[in-house]
């Protein structure tokens, strides 16, 4: 699906050129062709190392997952509320004066460090 | 067929689900509870678009300017806008997979619950910020409408704050998108159970798969364009403004590099309810499964090829290969259509709240689309463009289209959420009341359009043909808000006196269907092998399972 993208990007945008001679459509097509060029290139590069997944194979049974680890989940958390507070100060002080920015800056600076020590926990 | 394990207990709740409170409600990651913040979230935005709607229409009623200010009328149809794309339609999807995905692909949570739970308060922060811009903004609100063009937007003709809120509250939209894209991607990649492979996955997670991948490529060129714009008025940047040397078309090819896969992305979700919601009351397997799938990933890669079809009138772009690129839209959206159609052929059809919000999409969307043709060409845009025309077609998609099958959604999935029933009855009547006031509401702006009445006037003279299509208007909105209200107090009811709803009141088949309602924490006690694209029917009918 990725490639299949990739390349509608890149044939559509070169067409778009050579119809036009408009820059700016044309970069914005060709850039649209990048991304699922990067996923699919991770993907080629990952997948090609990477026994298929059970996910993948049609057959397979949960219990073959069994003790499979998924990840961890945290209850929950304030700091992306903190976050956000702290983006909303940074982007006010930018329109109602800069006196709001180390407000704005040391909320966000906290945020992402309450964030981080969550993470390592 | 090995069977490993034994099928989640389908037990009968006896007390109301365990409730939140609120600190643990504004602060749990897990994905069943943000997704339901976002989506109540998001229909309170609807609540106060559709406010800012009734005053406009009520504005309309009537020739002459009689109840709001010519400014004032400019930023309701600003943040009319804005509130509803960007704040109502698109989290509404968002929300809905939260919740679903990973019940669906059988995991446990999103991928990122902590960034899940960033990306909603970037949500809410942004909502915030544009209800600001329209109200508390010293030198007038966003009165720009909602796509900002240069160089009304600029400072020279936008001196007030609002605009710069605006945009700040447009960025914190797309950064809540792209976190979403990216917890969306990651999950459904990832975290399949074992045996859900991709093509197994039901539609609506398919296509919220693409929408995310939309979100991804079509957000950042848009938000490099605010940027230019926040430049040009508060540091004196160019890039916009025509008299310094800036060029108000790069604006417009930014803005509409995402604004027009923006409208795919307020559609795909929608169709991937509506295909969820017609095979299960149809009492048939989905028709077209893999024609399904193809035709998702199909308008999503058309959808990217578009966006100067906004731009017919500007002369600047080549309006050929834009209108070519817009009707082949109509090819995979109409391989949709038939797989709709003949999933319901022969199918044994009963028609419950749901599915009768399903019908009204399905006859909406298609107005919508086959005016969505029309406009596609470009010799008609010229007549039509700017013109209540293109209202009604954009609001016969959004509105009758994505609107409908929010509320086909919220019939269906709300036994899940929740454990109770909505009321059946009192459902129709508020079927009834949507279908019939949304027609009478935007139909005679159809006709508005043809009559050349342009869109975003205040007020318009008497007597050349204005008056009655805009007073049909404003009533139709009136039965609209009278279901609304109806469905609010249906759901304040159905969640006081609550009819239990069982685990699978519908008898749906895709794998949500086969946990406890409301699910338990991390979803999922045990699974059993999953071997087609609606386990909870194999699970139901083992006999026919593959």
């Amino acid at each position: 699906m990725m490639l299949a993208l990739f390349a509608f990007g890149a044939i559509s945008g070169t067409i778009y050129w050579f119809v036009t001679y408009e820059p700016a459509g044309t970069f914005l097509l060709w850039s649209f062709s990048l991304m699922p060029l990067i996923v699919a290139g991770y993907l080629v590069l990952h997948g090609a190392v990477r026994a298929r997944p059970l996910e993948d194979d049609p057959d397979a049974t949960p219990d073959r997952a069994a003790g499979q680890e998924l990840g961890t989940f945290p209850a929950a958390s304030a700091w992306p509320l903190v976050l956000v507070l702290g983006s909303i100060t940074v982007g006010a002080s930018l329109v109602y004066g800069l006196l709001l920015l180390p407000v704005g800056l040391a909320v966000t600076a906290l945020a992402v460090l309450g964030l981080m020590r969550e993470s390592q926990s | 067929m090995s069977v490993t394990l034994e099928r989640p207990v389908a037990a009968q709740p006896e007390e109301p689900p365990r409730r939140l409170g609120p600190v643990e409600r504004l602060t749990s990651t897990d994905h069943k509870n943000i997704g339901i913040l976002y989506c109540v979230t998001a229909f309170g935005f609807f609540l106060v678009g559709g406010a800012l709607a009734g005053l406009m229409r009520v504005e309309l009623a009537e020739p002459a300017r009689q109840v709001v200010s010519t400014q004032a009328y400019n930023t309701m149809f600003t943040i009319h806008g804005t509130v509803m794309i960007f704040l109502f339609v698109a989290p509404f999807g968002i929300g809905l997979a939260n919740y679903l995905i990973p019940l669906q692909i059988g995991a446990p949570d999103m991928a990122f619950p902590r960034l899940n739970l960033t990306s909603y308060w970037f949500f809410a922060g942004a909502g915030l910020l544009i209800l600001l811009s329209g109200v508390a903004s010293t030198g007038g609100g966003a009165a720009m409408g909602w796509y900002a063009y240069t160089p009304l937007s600029e400072m020279r003709y936008s001196p007030g704050v609002g605009v710069d809120l605006w945009i700040l509250g447009i960025a914190l939209v797309a950064i809540s998108n792209v976190m979403g894209g990216v917890n969306i991607l990651t999950t459904v990649f990832l975290m399949r159970a074992p045996g859900m492979t991709m093509w197994r996955l039901p539609i609506f997670t398919w296509n919220m798969v693409v929408t995310a991948i939309l979100g991804l490529v079509a957000f950042p060129p848009a938000v490099a364009a605010f940027a230019l714009l926040f430049i040009d008025r508060r540091l004196g940047g160019h890039a916009f403004d025509p008299l310094g040397g800036g060029d108000p078309a790069l604006y417009q090819h930014l803005f509409w590099f995402l604004g027009h896969p923006e409208v795919y992305i307020l559609i795909l979700p929608f169709f991937g309810i509506i295909t969820e919601v017609i095979p299960v009351f149809s009492r048939k397997p989905l028709f077209g499964y893999l024609g399904l799938v193809l035709a998702t990933i199909a308008i999503g890669a058309l959808s990217m090829g578009v966006w100067a079809h906004h731009m017919f009138t500007t002369g600047v772009v080549n309006n050929p290969f834009f209108s070519a690129m817009s009707l082949l839209i109509a090819v995979p959206t109409g391989v949709k259509f038939f797989a709709w159609t003949g999933t319901m052929w022969k199918g044994k059809i009963s028609f419950t709240v749901p599915m009768l919000f399903a019908l009204g999409f399905l006859l909406n969307f298609l107005i919508g689309g086959v005016t969505g043709v029309m406009l596609a060409s470009a010799p008609i845009d010229f007549h039509m463009n700017d013109s209540y025309f293109v209202v009604a077609h954009f609001h016969y998609t959004i509105m009758g289209g994505s609107v409908f099958a929010i509320f086909a959604g919220i019939y269906f999935w709300f036994p899940k959420m929740t454990g109770a029933m909505l009321r059946e009855r009192l459902g129709r009547v508020v079927a009834v009341l949507l279908f019939v006031g949304f027609n009478l509401t935007f139909w005679p702006q159809f006709v508005l359009g043809l009559r050349g009445f342009p869109r975003r006037y205040v007020s318009y003279p008497p007597d050349i043909g204005f008056d009655t299509p805009n007073l049909v208007s404003t009533f139709g909105y009136f039965v609209m808000f009278a279901g609304v209200v109806l469905f609010l107090a249906d759901v304040a009811v159905s969640l006081r006196r609550r009819v239990p709803a069982g685990d699978d009141p519908w008898g749906g088949n895709s794998l949500e269907w086969v946990t406890s309602s409301p699910p338990p924490d991390h979803n999922f006690d045990a699974l059993r092998p999953i071997r087609s694209e609606r386990p909870a029917f194999d699970l139901r009918h083992p006999e026919l399972a593959p």
